[in-house]
């Protein structure tokens, strides 16, 4: 008798145990969760096209501005985005293209009429760069993991409640080893990323802000990024212009970058 | 109390702001950047792209059959328009304009080339495509030499530089009507271009299509994506009045800093001291060749290094024995022929093609070229110095080429130049 109640007592316990272990698994936030809603906030769910207004600064002063259209669509395979860069300014560069496609890289010149295969080292040494801390589904090549939740000043210099995740790389191709990344605890709205090489070396920093009614959400509309190894060596990504768009597979071949015509 | 209660106060505050010091020193470098404003979005919704440039360029050389250096000018007028017309249809015109001191013997001092004119309808989509007109049709992955490029013989008017990348800029196009169909990973296009001209006109403002469409012509590709990370194209090219040839190319990304290409043509023709002479077509089957490796830094300099072969192309002893019979006549003779068909005039080549952005300066490039003839070790260096701002571009280049007195560059006519350019986009 004593034996059973022991028993009863223990799977009692052990039911609590379940059950406020099942509450709490309930209470903490997911952390693959909130950066998959993140991913969301920045990334339109349908193909859609966006003017980007890239400025440069060093030291505070500014040395670059350039304009480009980005045309994305999220591929069916693997749901990562792909984009088709179409650069408009400067003048010099009018009527290039990048298209980016995983780590199909390519760059076209139509005064060359080449297409050049692009290595992601190549990739990162441009503005091009740039599009990766804007345009990726991090929840499809990253594993998070919640480290905190801490206030911090966001892009806009005010400051916020929001879950610090940890975010490991889980595709071999993917551009950077390891994130971490701030967003909004209230919201989901992604804040700021630090993005780090296998090196465990700072690459970059980006902070979201400015966010706006776009295509059906409030979305970032500027993008500050911190050169990591040369914190002086500043970009402001704005984002202009949103629309849905059709971007058709074929229009992600590198055999297509020739025929490509704006719309 | 109250002391003890302020001590705790102290101590709090210290441990506070020491353990905050690194974060906060970060802080501040983020929160400069955070203060700057984005330059104003500029308005350029529209359908077209054009580019209009003008160029100048002064600079002196170093003559080799003739004693001191010689005065070197050229001024450039360079247009680029891309419309669309219709919905689906759109119309593509490029010209350029080179004034050019001292001019070449066999041409005007004033050349227009009309690089391309075409018109072009697809589908919506864009997954077939019909283009007709003078068209560039450019082939190929490789950097210095391309043998996949089937149409590149006779389309060059000016030769104002020699780094391959800027020629391809400047040459002109085939007439030709162009059918391709695409899919989500290859397509297919089919290429005619008829023959409207006998040869080349020395007449500035001619259209040369003497030059491009001398012969009829047709080339069919087949394009394929045959991994994430290795795509491949093969073509098959005919020319009126000789065999089928068979080409293909391959890029493939090695490494997540090196990508790796090469291309291949086989085929039977005249050998290129043959063309040269314009002797009987005895044709034989012979192979060209051109692969490579391009390996990019995290300084952001990237490094191509390419093998060349062409099978056409006199040897060592072909080399000997031409020079030993015919003499220097007709070895330039022979360079003049390989340089107007963009074909490689020694049997191998070496050949490192280098960029640097932001050396030193933001906005400054360097880019430098070496081009090693295999067979009798000559050499052909180049090198630019650029900086540009948003319309403005300020260039430097210098060029050397060196070699035995019968090798390829050492029969050059400069050892070495060096000239200054400025271009402004308007």
């Amino acid at each position: 008798m004593g034996t059973d109640r022991a028993t009863m007592t223990s799977n009692v316990l052990l039911l609590l145990a379940l059950f406020l272990g099942h509450c709490a698994a309930h209470a903490a936030p997911d952390a693959q969760r909130i950066l998959a809603a993140s991913d969301a906030i920045r990334n339109p769910g349908r193909p859609f096209s966006v003017q980007v207004t890239l400025t440069e600064f060093q030291s505070g002063k500014q040395v670059d501005a350039s304009t480009l259209t980005a045309y994305s669509r999220a591929q069916q395979r693997g749901g990562q985005f792909a984009s088709l860069i179409r650069f408009v300014l400067p003048a010099r560069d009018a009527g290039k293209l990048m298209l980016k496609n995983g780590n199909d890289l390519w760059f076209y010149d139509p005064t060359t009429k080449a297409s050049v295969r692009l290595s992601p080292q190549q990739r990162l040494l441009g503005q091009a760069s740039n599009g990766d801390v804007v345009t990726v589904n991090l929840a499809k090549d990253y594993a998070a993991t919640l480290l905190a939740k801490e206030e911090i000043q966001d892009g806009e210099r005010r400051t916020r409640d929001a879950f610090k995740l940890d975010l490991k790389a889980t595709a071999g191709d993917a551009t950077y080893t390891a994130i971490e990344l701030w967003v909004d605890a209230a919201n989901n709205r992604p804040l700021k990323a630090r993005f780090f090489a296998e090196s465990g070396r700072l690459l970059k920093t980006a902070y979201y802000r400015r966010f706006e009614p776009q295509l059906g959400l409030e979305r970032p509309t500027e993008t500050v990024i911190i050169d990591g190894l040369r914190p002086d060596s500043v970009t402001i990504m704005r984002f202009s212009d949103y629309a849905w768009r059709a971007v058709p597979e074929t229009w992600l071949h590198p055999d297509y970058l020739p025929r490509f015509q704006p719309e | 109390m109250r002391l003890v209660a302020y001590f705790a106060l102290c101590s709090h505050v210290a441990l506070a702001l020491m353990s905050s010091l690194p974060v906060r020193a970060e802080g501040i470098d983020d929160l400069d950047a955070l203060a700057l404003e984005s330059a104003p979005v500029e308005d350029v919704t529209g359908k077209d792209t054009r580019k209009l440039f003008v160029e100048g360029a002064l600079g002196t050389a170093n003559q080799r059959f003739e004693s001191g250096s010689q005065g070197l000018s050229r001024a450039s007028v360079d247009f680029f328009y891309s419309t669309a017309l219709t919905p689906g249809w759109r119309g593509v015109v490029s010209d350029r304009i080179d004034y050019i001191r001292p001019r070449d013997a066999s041409s005007d001092a004033t050349v227009n080339s009309l690089r391309e004119a075409y018109l072009t309808w697809q589908q919506s989509g864009g997954s077939t495509v019909f283009e007709f007109g003078r068209i560039n049709m450019r082939f190929g992955p490789a950097y210095g030499y391309n043998p996949t490029d089937y149409f590149r013989d006779g389309s060059l008017r000016t030769e104002i530089t020699v780094n391959p990348l800027a020629i391809r800029e400047n040459r002109l196009g085939v007439v030709a009507v162009r059918g391709q169909r695409l899919w989500s990973d290859g397509s297919f296009s089919l290429a005619v271009a008829p023959k409207l001209g006998a040869k080349a006109s020395a007449d500035g403002s001619s259209l040369a299509l003497g030059a491009t469409n001398n012969r009829a012509r047709a080339l069919a590709t087949f394009n394929a994506k045959i991994s994430e990370r290795v795509n491949g194209q093969v073509h098959i090219y005919k020319e009126r009045g000789l065999p089928r040839q068979l080409g293909a190319s391959l890029t493939a990304l090695w490494s997540n800093a090196t990508v790796a290409y090469a291309e291949w043509s086989r085929g039977r023709e005249p050998d290129l001291l043959s063309r040269a002479f314009a002797q009987p077509a005895t044709t034989t089957k012979r192979n060209r060749f051109a692969g490579g490796l391009t390996y990019t830094t995290s300084r952001k300099l990237s490094v191509t290094g390419e093998y060349q072969y062409n099978g056409f192309a006199l040897d060592r002893s072909g080399w000997n024995s031409a020079a030993a019979s015919s003499g220097v006549p007709a070895l330039k003779t022979y360079l003049m022929e390989a340089l107007r068909r963009q074909d490689l005039a020694s049997r191998g080549a070496y050949f490192i093609y280098a960029t640097q952005e932001s050396v030193g300066l933001n906005n400054l490039d360097l880019i430098a070229m070496l081009r090693v003839n295999a067979d009798d070790h000559s050499r052909l260096g180049w090198v630019e110095l650029r900086y540009h701002w948003s319309r403005v571009e300020l260039a430097i280049q210098i060029q050397q080429q060196s070699g035995r007195s019968t090798s390829e560059y050492g029969l050059a006519p400069y050892r070495r130049s060096a000239q200054i350019l400025a271009a402004y986009y308007l």
